[in-house]
């Protein structure tokens, strides 16, 4: 047997085992050296950084000019603001949180070359047009709402009992809506199936010792629901019933259903909705705030609000040899005026710079314009009656589609079993949301009734209001999200990092957590120790 | 549409251009006109007349730099550039001749069209995406 990994070789030879390696670490370093080993023998799944950078010293006097009030604007307000520093946030927007927004009643919206948009949602519903995930891992993210106390609930980030729908689907599988479970069940049993046969008949004898073998009939066995005796699959009430069991004779033990078929489910590449372990940043355990996402930026509002200049549009960043300048005009009177500060964080999304004058040097100015941002677009839609839940029995989750321009449609994670609920119509990206976001609000809409009433029937005659964002044409956003090519990571990427002059970038484009709220916020805390050590302080 | 899937598997779209090949078939271009390239992947930001919106997306009529050398408008939409996306992977090479095509020779624009060769060979050159137009395109974002 070959040994691939270290901790199978560690068990195997002379080498410590991993449990010996550990009791012994606890001899020696007690708990916490304990922890640190149990951390370097596993895999890391949580934030490098889980908190901001311990400093110490005192910013007093010194004034840090920071540029939007994002998450990552408002962490790096928040930390200086303990060390004693004068924090002044411009934020051209009326409220802050940068993308962290929530769409609720009497939220307003207006894309450039787009219409006047005033979300009409019923008092109570919302949804999270921007971020709307918190996995585990983010532990930075995690570390503001536990200490913020802002009031977490799980986000259904994956359902077995959601639909899958491919439309154009060979086969009998033909624009049929099919569930999750089914397709995972019979995907595995069959693959199971296949593999124990070629085991049992010695066609992998090359690979595997006689143990290798039992051992591996057993895990197949057990994955892929084989009946024990023959090793074949026959489906399982893992893939729910025909008639569901009940009480007494009738439906009393209820009846199996029939497995889908191999060839069919392979033909329709349904088996391709899942992975066994989902990509980390979607694993469960995965929350949202409590009411919407933009508790988050409240909770952070609530404490360095005060140092907030609202409807401020920054128009030049300029450097003189003991500080930084801005240049800034009124959202709302159109006056212009300055602020000078000791050092300068820009927050601002890389796609929103090139409308911003300064003094950088080429190569900086160069690279400002080496990520391009991603087109991003999500619908919510009010529906009268939780259909979803009532009718088909799905708690939240996502709804796989292969719908150009829809892409999954996601069931809310909240209010359960209540009347109405907001679900998610589309979340397309790229080119297709360039190309849903050309139509109008009511087109969109219409767009998305269409594709969601092909999976449920009661879809249309269920909308009450939509609420749709195309991140790529909101003003101060531009894009939904930095992207990075490999070459532009290993030039443009770190001369950003690095900041010139006095000016330090921060924001999830300066981080490898691109587009989530744990990047703007980790690339805050670095980039806060950074300015610490500059000031002297 | 046989690329559907992959998008929902792989969340960075240099993972599912990586893995496109191993559950995917190949795909066609999209075989639309320039004109209704246009209308349905640019007009969204540069707006329907080619007039832009001052300060966020360039006006397209009357830009020399869009009626320069060709091979460097071709690599805006191959490559992206500051706040413009990369449409390398969902542009096919004749479809990005047809749209600049378009582009080039509308609003009173005047400049030489650019062959579906071309913009295969600054493909190539540039070592951008191959066209593989998966629907959910990001993944499953944040």
């Amino acid at each position: 047997m070959k040994n691939t990994s270290a901790a199978s070789h560690a068990s195997s030879g002379p080498t410590l085992s991993r449990r010996e390696f550990l009791y012994r670490a606890a001899a020696v370093g007690g708990t916490g050296l304990l922890l640190n080993t149990l951390n370097a023998w596993g895999a890391s799944v949580g934030s490098t950084e889980n908190g901001p950078p311990a400093l110490s010293g005192d910013g007093k006097g010194k004034t840090i000019i920071i540029l939007g009030a994002g998450l990552a604007g408002m962490t790096a307000a928040y930390e200086l603001g303990k060390l004693g520093y004068t924090c002044r946030i411009l934020e051209a927007r009326d409220f802050a949180g940068g993308r962290c927004q929530t769409a609720r009643k009497g939220f307003t919206l207006k894309e450039y070359g787009g219409e006047e948009q005033v979300c009409q949602f019923d008092e109570g519903q919302y949804i999270n047009h921007g971020p709307w995930r918190i996995p585990y891992n983010h532990q930075s993210t995690l570390h503001y709402t536990k200490l913020f106390q802002v009031p977490l609930e799980i986000m259904v980030n994956d359902n077995d009992v959601a639909w899958v729908y491919r439309e154009g689907a060979p086969g009998p599988l033909l624009n049929r809506r099919v569930r999750q479970l089914e397709i995972k069940a019979d995907m595995r049993g069959h693959v199971a199936e296949l593999l124990a046969k070629a085991v049992k008949d010695d066609k992998l004898d090359n690979e595997l010792t006689v143990e290798d073998k039992r051992l591996l009939l057993n895990y197949l066995a057990h994955e892929g629901h084989l009946s024990k005796n023959d090793l074949k699959y026959r489906g399982g009430e893992g893939r729910g019933f025909k008639v569901y069991p009940g009480a007494g004779t009738d439906p009393g033990p209820g009846m199996e259903s029939d497995p889908l078929g191999f060839k069919e489910l392979l033909g329709s590449e349904l088996g391709n909705v899942y992975s066994g372990v989902h990509e980390i940043w979607q694993q469960a355990t995965m929350f949202q705030p409590v009411g919407g996402m933009d508790s988050i930026a409240k909770a952070f509002e609530k404490r360095v609000g005060k140092d907030i200049r609202y409807g401020t549009i920054v128009q030049a960043i300029r450097q003189q040899e003991d500080g930084v300048s801005i240049d800034y005009r009124d959202a709302v009177t159109g006056a212009t005026g300055s602020v000078h500060g000791d050092f300068c964080l820009c927050t601002l999304p890389l796609s929103v710079m090139g409308s911003i004058a300064n003094d950088f040097s080429p190569q900086f100015k160069e690279a400002l314009r080496a990520a391009p941002y991603l087109p991003v677009g999500k619908i919510g839609l009010q529906m009268k009656r939780r259909f979803w839940e009532e009718d088909d029995f799905i708690y939240g989750g996502h709804i796989r589609t292969n719908f150009q321009g829809i892409g999954d449609i996601t069931l809310p994670s909240t209010g359960w079993q209540s009347q109405k609920g907001v679900l998610l119509g589309y979340y397309n990206f790229a080119s297709q949301a360039t190309e849903i976001s050309a139509m109008s609000l009511q087109e969109r809409t219409d767009f998305a009734l269409a594709a969601g009433q092909k999976i449920f029937p009661s879809y249309r005659e269920s909308c009450e209001a939509a609420f749709s964002v195309a991140w790529h044409r909101v003003p101060y956003n531009l894009g939904g999200w930095a992207t990075w090519t490999p070459e532009a990571r290993k030039t443009a990427y770190p001369l950003l990092w690095q900041g010139e002059g006095r000016v330090l970038l921060a924001g999830e484009h300066m981080s490898y957590l691109g587009g989530w709220q744990a990047g703007a916020i980790e690339s805050a805390w670095q980039q806060v120790a950074k300015i610490h050590q500059r000031m002297g302080a | 549409m046989k690329t559907i899937w992959k998008g929902m598997l792989f969340a960075g779209l240099l993972a599912s251009s990586v893995a496109s090949s191993l559950v995917s078939s190949p795909a066609l271009a999209e075989d639309l006109d320039g004109a209704t390239l246009f209308r349905k992947r640019c007009s969204a930001c540069h707006q329907p007349d080619g007039q832009g919106i001052p300060g966020a997306f360039p006006a397209l009529a009357g830009n020399a730099f869009v009626q320069g050398d060709g091979d460097a408008v071709a690599s805006v939409l191959l490559s992206g550039r500051g706040g413009m996306p990369n449409f390398s992977g969902q542009l096919a090479d004749r479809d990005i001749a047809a749209v600049l095509s378009f582009v080039r020779s509308s609003w009173g624009n005047q400049a030489p069209p650019l062959s579906a060769e071309q913009v295969a060979a600054l493909r190539a050159r540039l070592h951008a995406n191959a066209y593989d137009p998966a629907p959910p395109g990001g993944g499953r974002g944040h």
